[in-house]
């Protein structure tokens, strides 16, 4: 597995622990249209962890494979990152799209279809990440 | 898995040339072993300034390293 692959998964790990972070403290209240600015908090800490793991887990693999972590980027790695991105970027804009069309006609304020266009974001990076790691998996 | 069209005969060569490592090529190319990995097992078409670069390597022309099976994919 070569460096950028298991970049690409601790990326991905982050984004889905910190996302499981905030929906189990969140609970119920995400399904309600105006959650509530007290949610930031959650929002807040949810970010903290995944810097933390980002940074942590980079740290130790920087460490563990020195050489790796400084060889650039090759052209493959590019592609990869260049096809999964344009993906990501799809699901964003079709979700958020979703977000900003469907949620004012449910009862949303604006701090419930920000929440909304910041889950597409999750969302978008968390396929953003599978996708590389399957493009690095099965070829591209 | 994706395979491209293709194919190459570059482990055959990495062999020829005194059992070459897939890192030592990748560092003469200036790719990551991965990548002359993937190349070699067919997920990966490079382009044509590194298809050239690892014909240099191995000192022959670029379609004894590279054959192209038309039709195979679209």
């Amino acid at each position: 597995m070569s460096f950028r692959e298991k970049s690409a998964w601790i990326t991905l790990i982050a984004f889905v622990i910190a996302s499981v972070m905030y929906v189990i403290h969140a609970g119920p209240h995400m399904l309600v249209p105006n959650p509530g600015i007290w949610t930031l908090h959650l929002i807040g800490v949810s970010i903290a962890a995944f810097i933390l793991i980002e940074l942590i887990a980079h740290i130790v693999l920087w460490v563990r494979f020195p050489k790796d972590a400084r060889t650039p980027r090759d052209e493959r790695e590019r592609l990869i990152e260049l096809k999964a991105t344009r993906l990501a970027a799809y699901v964003y804009v079709i979700l958020s799209f979703v977000v900003i069309i469907a949620a004012p006609t449910h009862g949303a304020d604006g701090f419930g279809v920000g929440l909304g266009v910041l889950l597409a974001f999750v969302l978008a990076e968390i396929v953003n990440y599978a996708a590389r790691i399957i493009y690095y998996r099965r070829g591209v | 898995m994706t395979k491209t069209a293709v194919t190459n005969k570059i482990r055959r060569l990495r062999f020829d040339h005194g059992e070459m490592t897939q890192q030592e090529l990748a560092e003469r190319i200036g790719v990551t072993r991965q990548t002359v990995n993937a190349i070699e097992l067919g997920k990966y078409s490079p382009s044509l300034e590194v298809a050239f670069r690892i014909a240099n390597v191995f000192g022959v022309p670029l379609d004894q390293v590279f054959s192209y099976a038309a039709g195979e994919k679209g």
